[in-house]
């Protein structure tokens, strides 16, 4: 049977809701799937796949509630169904070993003065920050981005990701705790701080 | 108002910083800052390491065909 492009909502006026509301969150939604995906192509195909999705289900859609939040439903669901089956990575972190306050620590035992700590972290790379996020287990990833990237509450991840507030929080944690581990190897590895360690 | 210590401020900077804290604990959280120089120095920092992956993490740029496909799912069908 021949599919038809997305089966659109009959009502001219949905669509144009859609054009108009939907359509400006592409940017945001292509730069998540890009990162969770961490490959162009699949970005590419994931964000077509939950654009028709949300499309399909436009109509049931409350007109007034979080769209923003519901895409990012859409997209996670979609990139959980179709994508992580493809992926063979690690599902947790090991943070048992970093503390609190890894990266500022580390920076202060390097002796960067709390003023200068933010031109070394402007410093790192753009695609190192974009490595050291896709290097996250993809449950982490996905709560740094919806926070850090995207600015969603925890309540609005709790609902975008189906998962309790308090492991919104976990993850969060334990995500930016390994963050800023990675980041810190960066800084290492590019000579951004001369290492007073003994 | 019942001050708090570093220790209890360190604690709560996350959650202040994503804007998750209300009331008298949001003010508690302030008030400390205001006061204490190291308190601040860690909370600047976390705030920047947010700001950091906002503004690196390469997210905003859409391929021209991207956008133009996205687009053709809910186009206007053409006039026959």
């Amino acid at each position: 049977m021949a599919r038809r492009p997305a089966a659109p909502p009959e009502d001219p006026a949905v669509r144009a809701r859609f054009e108009r509301d939907a359509l400006p969150l592409l940017p945001n939604l292509y730069g998540a799937a890009l990162r969770l995906t961490r490959d162009p192509q699949d970005a590419e195909d994931l964000v077509q796949e939950a654009f028709l999705r949300a499309y399909r289900g436009f109509s049931g859609f409350q007109e007034g509630t979080n769209l923003r939040a519901w895409m990012y439903r859409i997209l996670t669901n979609t990139f959980i169904n179709a994508y992580r089956k493809k992926q063979r990575e690690p599902v947790t972190i090991h943070d048992d070993q970093i503390e609190d306050w890894y990266l500022y620590d580390r920076l202060g035992e390097a002796g960067v003065e709390a003023s200068a700590e933010s031109e070394v972290l402007e410093k790192i790379p753009d695609e190192d920050v974009q490595r050291a996020l896709e290097e996250l287990p993809e449950n982490f990833r996905m709560a740094v981005l919806l926070a850090d990237v995207e600015g969603f509450s925890y309540k609005e991840i709790a609902e975008i990701l189906g998962i309790p507030i308090g492991t919104v929080m976990s993850r969060l944690h334990r995500g930016r705790k390994a963050l800023q581990k990675a980041l810190w190897e960066t800084v290492r590895e590019r000579g951004l701080v001369t290492d007073r360690l003994p | 108002m019942s001050p708090i210590d570093c220790l209890e401020a360190l604690k709560q900077i996350e959650l202040y910083l994503d804007g998750e804290l209300h009331g008298t604990l949001r003010a508690e959280i302030e008030e400390h800052l205001g006061a204490c120089g190291p308190c601040t120095d860690h909370s600047e920092f976390q705030r920047r390491l947010k700001d950091l992956l906002r503004a690196k993490c390469g997210c905003h740029h859409v391929p021209p065909e991207l956008a133009e496909r996205v687009r053709s799912l809910f186009a206007d069908p053409p006039v026959a």
